[in-house]
């Protein structure tokens, strides 16, 4: 491993001392992270491929033709070779409308098989453990000048930003809408409010941040809470449900926000994942019902909207023996957006025989995840500098977008 | 800690008040009554003292202000860079719940995988997140914390990145804090030679035909030349030839400081211009015993020293005149901040708190209680400074800018502290209430103002501040107390030192 690659990535971090370049804002982008290594071949399910069967006998998800499962339980089928697990159907009204890209056999090239490690690459945007310490959308931020001063310009929803927007811009991490929220009683508020108003009437610089940190509390008060009886689609009732719900109102508000990050955690599924129901299917439908709330209710966004869905690995092509998956290597991305150039599962796919797969028994890896990511920062966000972003890697287009 | 007294409070209000007076007399701190559009501290009182004592420490808290009434100014600072006779017991018996402080490596690594005792690897760090916290608040040795702030800064390293997240309690004990106010070459040394430094620069990485140049560049371009110091990429490869093998024990004593022979580059080596024979661990030795006493490392020590304390554009004639004093003693770090101060304070401008100042200056101030815990360290995390976690080697940003454009979660700061409404940490608004004397919402602001930002605000902004509380609707008279402090730390001018 001691290649000459280390000695490059051992360059000083860029992230603090680049200058940044002027472009106008791009896309608002999401990135959505399932943490602990989503089993992505019962997501977009390899139905063509007679591997597959032989190494899920119990796990796998039945053929779309397949005569002896019951058809809400068959793989729907989305291109003769590749198909939907039958809980993901709330994403087919995107992909018909062609802002879909899957991207199979996608991932990092790190085998270490550790979701610690994994994550913080990935997140990182590094090759191995060198290299700088902060995040790939950190660096983005830090190298593209949109004169955006908003305080919103990136923000995480969880207690803690995520490693990817660690960088030069402090970013606001926030659990919920009710983060930026002065708290206390109505009386303690209305006081606060009326004392921040008063002691922010300046004309010094601080004020003015002040004031503009007022109206967007102002702005976004005026859209939350929205009335029960809202036509807003049916965001699942989970912490991912309601983030996205909050991303979708921010934008909406137009205060700024250029990069939200959201998790959904829980998808190490060693024991007992579950075809139809369980734990697997349970993060499928949120997964599912909380993309399709959220592009339906962004629909005239579209244009003007990336969400990446990634996780930090794969898991093993054989089920283990706790009807489970165990660790695996090649893993899968999502986009959703107006901007596709068609929709499709993308990448090029390694195959399941036994000397087709990758360690262990993992799918392998054939497109870098950095390749997408990399497409999605030139194209949708305008900023050219991907050497900043993925210091020593050379990106490679795969042309997805228009 | 006690509460204040009445009479140790109305005493606070005494000095601060004579401080005032004093204004006239003081023309060395005359900088300080000129100030910029951005510090809208009010006109025609004297915050002099009161900013000193503030820029020097986690802020002028009552004992300090105390101190400073019974010894002058002058004797404050003196004693305050001679730290060790400054009485520190009360903090430490606060530490000793700490029990990660004081282990080797080897045992904070065993400790931090003890899942039925509870322990993870966040107990380490987060232990120590909360002992500084602690130490910020409580010890009254506020000059030498803050210098171990700035060493922390200038020394960065990320419990994030690998072995770092124990191995950082380490380095704080047995770098940062031995040297904080000694010399720097002893500092410099100590610090090349930690295993966490080493981790997080991925010296590790640095072998033999396979060089990592991260820890070379770093320790020339940040820890001592700076990027203008004079070396050249050549000898950035070299030195890194000379810290092959620099690594840490991975097995037995896991975390101890490891040269490592077998993947040690044996070559003849040249850095800086100085010819280096194969020496093993002497070769990098020789190097940095040279760059702690390097010219340009005085003059980038200098200028990032003036930086913290000063200004964030110090004057070039200071930072000339503290180089020549690193110079002239060898690096001295305490005779440096002599000169830094003696010269220094009639150049002081104001600086924008940086999240870890606006959070321990509000408990100071208000004689707060907290056990530094998880409640309270979320807030640093949301304010974007959560102690030991900047992913890159420069540290925490130490200009006002980066600061500025995440104002809520100070505010929202300022609302839970006010109410009471952070597990682990209070304040007693009653007794601050009673002890003020105050009737009114004018004359609390105002007496308020006074403590917290060491000079009353003028009259009209208090009338303002107290028409438009009751136009948001009468509260009794402690809610409305709660709501003038919240409002205070939440001002414009409590986010400036």
């Amino acid at each position: 491993m001691k290649t000459q690659h280390i000695s490059h990535t051992s360059r000083k971090p860029l992230l603090s001392f680049a200058p940044a370049q002027t472009a106008p804002r791009g896309d608002v982008l999401v990135v959505v992270f399932l943490r602990g290594a989503a089993d992505v071949l019962n997501m977009v399910v390899p139905h063509g491929e007679d591997e597959y069967y032989k190494l899920r006998p119990a796990l796998g998800i039945p053929r779309p033709d397949d005569n002896k499962a019951k058809a809400e339980e068959r793989t729907i089928d989305l291109d003769g070779f590749f198909g939907f697990h039958p809980i993901l159907a709330p994403l087919l009204p995107i992909w018909q409308e062609g802002h879909l890209g899957i991207i199979h056999a996608c991932g990092a090239h790190d085998d270490s098989h550790s979701h610690f490690k994994a994550q913080e690459l990935m997140e990182r945007g590094v090759e191995n453990e060198h290299g700088p310490a902060s995040g790939w959308i950190g660096r983005h931020l830090a190298t593209l000048n949109t004169n955006n001063a908003s305080p919103m310009r990136a923000i995480a929803l969880g207690e803690m930003p995520q490693r990817s927007l660690y960088g030069s811009v402090p970013v606001s991490a926030l659990r919920s809408l009710e983060d930026f929220k002065l708290r206390g009683d109505e009386l303690a508020v209305a006081q606060m409010q009326a004392a921040l108003g008063s002691l922010y009437s300046g004309n010094d610089s601080l004020s003015h941040l002040g004031r503009e940190t007022m109206s967007i509390l102002d702005t976004l008060e005026k859209i939350t809470p929205r009335s029960p009886n809202s036509q807003s689609p049916n965001y699942p009732e989970s912490n991912f449900g309601r983030g996205l719900r909050e991303i979708g109102s921010i934008i909406k508000a137009e205060v700024g926000l250029e990069v939200a990050a959201i998790d959904l955690d829980g998808w190490d599924t060693h024991f007992a994942q579950g075809v139809q129901v369980g734990l697997m299917p349970r993060l499928m439908t949120d997964l599912a019902e909380g993309l399709a709330a959220f592009h339906a209710e962004m629909i005239d966004h579209a244009d003007k909207l990336t969400v990446v869905v990634m996780t930090e690995f794969g898991r093993r092509a054989y089920e283990n023996a706790s009807l489970g998956t165990d660790h695996g290597h090649g893993g899968m991305m999502m986009l959703v957006s107006g901007n596709l150039k068609s929709r499709g599962v993308f990448g090029q796919w390694p195959g399941l025989k036994s000397h087709q797969l990758f360690g262990p028994g993992d799918l392998a890896v054939t497109t870098d995840y950095r390749d997408i990511l990399g497409e999605v920062c030139a194209r949708r966000l305008n900023n050219p500098a991907l050497d900043g972003i993925f210091p020593n890697y050379d990106v490679k287009m795969p042309d997805l977008f228009r | 800690m006690t509460t204040l007294s009445r009479r140790d409070f109305l005493k606070l209000a005494g000095i601060v008040a004579g401080s005032a007076a004093l204004s006239s007399c003081a023309p060395v701190y005359e900088n300080l009554a000129r100030l910029g559009d951005d510090f809208p501290l009010p006109q025609g009182v004297d915050p002099q003292t009161f900013a000193l004592v503030n820029r020097l420490s986690f802020s002028a808290g009552a004992a300090d202000l105390e101190r400073v009434a019974d010894v002058g100014i002058h004797a404050w600072v003196r004693e305050q860079i001679e730290y060790t006779s400054v009485p520190d017991e009360a903090c430490n018996l606060r530490l000793r719940q700490f029990k990660t402080l004081d282990l080797s490596a080897n045992d904070l690594f065993d400790l931090s995988d003890k899942i039925f005792e509870e322990k993870d690897r966040l107990t380490v760090p987060d232990e120590l997140r909360q002992a500084t916290l602690m130490r910020q608040t409580y010890s009254r040795r506020q000059l030498y914390e803050r210098m171990v702030e700035f060493w922390s800064d200038h020394f960065n390293i990320s419990t994030e990145k690998g072995d770092c997240f124990y191995l950082k309690t380490v380095d704080d004990r047995e770098v940062i804090r031995p040297h904080a106010l000694g010399f720097f070459s002893d500092l410099l040394w100590a610090s090349s030679h930690s295993p966490a430094m080493l981790v997080y620069l991925d010296n590790q990485s640095n072998l033999k035909d396979a060089p990592n140049e991260n820890y070379a560049r770093e320790v020339m371009e940040l820890h001592s030349l700076g990027v203008e110091g004079g070396y050249a990429q050549q000898d950035v490869m070299e030195l890194a030839r000379c810290l092959t093998g620099w690594t840490m024990k991975e097995h037995f004593w896991r975390g101890d400081f490891h040269f490592d022979e077998d993947v040690h580059d044996s070559g003849v080596k040249k850095v800086l211009g100085m010819n280096i024979p194969a020496g093993g661990l002497d070769e990098a030795e020789r190097v940095i015993r040279d760059l702690g006493l390097h010219p340009s490392t005085a003059h980038f020590l200098g200028f990032k020293l003036c930086r913290r304390f000063i200004a964030d554009e110090p004057p070039a004639a200071l930072v000339s005149s503290v180089a020549e004093r690193f110079t002239a003693t060898n690096g001295d770090i305490h005779a440096v901040m002599q000169t830094l101060l003696t010269e220094g304070i009639p150049h002081i401008q104001p600086k924008f708190k940086r999240p870890a100042d606006f959070i321990i200056s509000a408990l100071r101030q208000l004689d707060a209680r907290t056990d530094g815990g998880a409640p309270l360290q979320k807030f640093l995390a949301r304010m974007g400074q959560p102690y030991f976690t900047w992913p890159t080697p420069d540290g925490y940003p130490d200009t006002s800018a980066p600061w500025m454009s995440n104002l809520m979660p100070r505010w929202q700061f300022a609302a839970a502290l006010a109410q009471n409404e952070i597990k682990g940490t209070s304040i007693d608004v009653e007794n601050l209430l009673a002890i003020s004397g105050t009737t009114g919402i004018e004359s609390f602001t105002k007496w308020a103002s006074t403590l917290l930002l060491g000079a009353p605000l003028p009259e009209e902004d208090c009338q303002k501040m107290a028409s438009a509380l009751r136009a948001a609707g009468a509260g009794d008279e402690i809610s409305t107390a709660r709501v003038v402090i919240a409002g205070l730390l939440a001002s414009p001018a409590f986010q400036w030192k």
